[in-house]
C-alpha cells in the first residue's frame, strides 16, 4: 500500500532522517514512536510530500510520489492527513469543512456532499455541531471535525501527526476511540503518537526511530514485553507504559 | 451671533450646493481609486509572494516606485504622461493616479496578512488534495481578507482624504472647488472650515461602513 525506499531528509546541516525503508500493507495500524527530534513527525510528513525529501523514492498504491503538481494532488486527496494542531479551517462550519475538500477537488455533486458529510460526523460524534463553527469546539471536537474531513476524501490511508499531543488530557480518550474505531473498521493507518496505550491495543506494528533511522520494527506485544533493543528499552523505561 | 459664525453660515449657505456636487466628484474618484487600487494591490500581493524570482522584481520595483515618491508627482506624471498618448480627461487621471498609487500600499496590506496566515492553513488544505491555487482562492485569502480590513479601511479613509490632490490637474474635487470658492469670495478662513467639514462627515460615513463590514464577517461573534 505504502512503500518508502531509503528516504533521506535534511534541513541545512541537519539530517533528520538517514535512509528509512518501510512498508506498510492495506488494512495495517502502524505506530511510529521515538524521542522528540528522532524525525517520525518529519518521515510523516514526507509521505505526503508535505516535506520534500533529498533523496529517496515513496510509492503509494503502486504509484509514485513524485513533486509534479499533477501527481502531487491526486495522490494526496488519497491520503488523509491529521494535525496535532488540527488546522481547521476557521472560516468555515464544521460541515463546510468536511465538504470543501470533495467539493473542489473531486468535483462531487453538493446534495450528496452534504448527506456524506452529514453521515461522517455522526460516525465521528459530532452531527450535532455541524453548523457551528471550529472556535466553538473543544480541542476533542476540532480534532474529531479534522479527522471527519479527512474521511470525507475517502482516503486509502489516514496519517495522523501526534493527533492528540495538543489537546487536554481528559479529551484524549475521544479522539484514540475514533481512530481505534477506524482501524477496526479496516482502515489503513500511520500514526505517530506518544499514547503507549493505543500503540499496545490498537497497532499491528509498532515502529521505533531514533536520530532518523528505523531501530525496531515489530508487534506491539514483541514491542513493549520482549524487546532486547537498548534504545527501545530506554525509551520504554521513559514513558509510562 | 459672533461676527465669525455669521460670516461661516453665510459661506455655507451660498457655495452648499457647489459643495455638494463637488462632493460627489469627491466621492466617485475616490471609490475608483479604491476599485483600481484593490485590484492592483491583489495582483502585486500575489507577485511579491510567489515563487518567480521576476514577478518579485517587477512588484518591489512598482512598490518601491510608489512609495518612494510623492503623490503630488506621480498625479502630475500620469497626467500629463497618460494625456500625451491617451485623450483623458482630467478626472480619470486623477483616479487612475490615485488608484495606482494606493495599489502599493494595498499590496502590502494584503502580503502581510496573507503571509499572517498560519501556515498550517496551507498545508491542511494542500494535505486534503487542493493546489496551490484552490488553496489560496478557497482557504488562505478569505482569511487574509478579514485580517486586512482594518487596515485597507485606513487606507481607504486616506484614499479619500488624498483625493483632495488632483485639484492640481484641475478636477473640482470638494478641495479644488473650495480654492475656486476662496480666491473668489476673500474668506479662506471660512472656505476652508467649511471644506474640512465636509471632509470629516465624508470619513466619518466611511469609518461608520467599514465597522459594520467588519462586524459582519467576524465569526468569533
Amino acid at each position: 500500500m505504502i512503500k518508502a525506499e531509503n528516504i533521506h531528509k535534511s534541513f541545512g546541516d541537519l539530517n533528520v532522517l538517514n535512509g528509512i525503508d518501510m512498508e506498510v500493507r492495506r488494512g495495517e495500524v502502524v505506530v511510529l514512536i521515538g524521542v522528540s527530534g528522532s524525525g517520525k513527525s518529519t518521515f510523516l510528513r514526507c509521505l505526503n510530500f508535505l516535506e520534500l525529501t533529498n533523496e529517496g523514492v515513496i510509492t503509494i498504491d503502486g504509484k509514485q510520489v513524485n513533486q509534479k503538481k499533477d501527481n502531487l494532488a491526486k495522490i494526496r486527496a488519497e491520503v488523509g492527513m491529521v494535525f496535532q494542531h488540527f488546522n481547521l479551517f476557521p472560516h468555515k462550519t464544521v460541515l463546510e469543512n468536511v465538504m470543501e475538500a470533495p467539493l473542489m477537488v473531486k468535483k462531487m455533486d453538493k446534495v450528496q456532499v452534504k448527506k456524506m458529510a452529514h453521515e461522517i460526523l455522526q460516525k465521528v460524534g459530532l452531527s450535532e455541531k455541524a453548523e457551528v463553527y471550529p472556535n466553538k469546539l473543544s480541542g476533542g471536537q476540532k480534532q474529531r471535525v479534522a479527522i471527519a474531513r479527512a474521511l470525507a476524501m475517502q482516503p486509502k490511508v489516514l496519517l495522523f501527526d501526534e493527533p492528540t499531543s495538543a489537546l487536554d488530557p481528559e479529551l484524549v480518550g475521544e479522539v484514540l476511540q475514533v481512530m481505534q474505531n477506524l482501524a477496526e473498521e479496516g482502515m489503513t493507518m500511520i500514526v505517530v503518537t506518544h499514547e503507549m496505550k493505543f500503540a499496545k491495543n490498537v497497532a499491528d506494528r509498532v515502529i521505533m526511530l531514533d536520530e532518523g533511522v528505523i531501530i525496531e520494527d515489530s508487534d506491539p506485544d514483541t514491542f513493549f514485553n520482549r524487546s532486547t533493543n537498548e534504545r527501545t528499552l530506554q525509551f520504554l523505561e521513559m514513558v509510562d507504559v | 451671533m459672533p461676527e465669525f459664525l455669521l460670516t461661516f453660515y453665510d459661506v455655507f449657505k451660498n457655495t452648499y450646493k457647489g459643495f455638494l456636487q463637488a462632493g460627489l466628484l469627491t466621492i466617485e474618484i475616490t471609490a475608483i481609486a479604491i476599485v483600481i487600487g484593490t485590484v492592483l494591490g491583489v495582483i502585486f500581493a500575489l507577485m511579491k509572494i510567489s515563487n518567480s524570482k521576476v514577478l518579485q522584481t517587477i512588484a518591489n520595483l512598482y512598490i518601491t516606485l510608489i512609495r518612494g515618491t510623492p503623490l503630488i508627482v506621480q498625479i502630475m506624471f500620469l497626467y500629463f504622461g497618460i494625456t500625451s498618448i491617451i485623450v483623458l480627461d482630467n478626472f480619470w487621471a486623477g483616479a487612475i493616479a490615485l488608484g495606482v498609487h494606493n495599489g502599493a500600499y494595498i499590496a502590502e496590506i494584503f502580503r502581510g496578512s496573507i503571509q499572517g496566515i498560519d501556515k498550517g492553513q496551507r498545508e491542511a488544505s494542500l494535505a486534503l488534495g487542493m493546489n496551490s491555487s484552490l488553496t489560496m482562492r478557497r482557504i488562505v485569502f478569505p482569511q487574509a481578507l478579514r485580517r486586512a480590513i482594518p487596515p485597507l479601511g485606513n487606507q481607504f479613509i486616506i484614499t479619500l482624504k488624498d483625493s483632495s490632490l488632483v485639484y492640481v490637474i484641475g478636477v473640482s474635487e470638494l478641495f479644488g472647488l473650495a480654492n475656486r470658492v476662496a480666491a473668489s469670495n476673500f474668506k479662506q478662513f471660512e472656505t476652508f472650515l467649511v471644506v474640512g467639514l465636509y471632509y470629516l462627515i465624508l470619513v466619518l460615513i466611511f469609518s461608520a461602513l467599514l465597522k459594520w463590514y467588519e462586524n459582519k464577517l467576524d465569526v468569533d461573534k
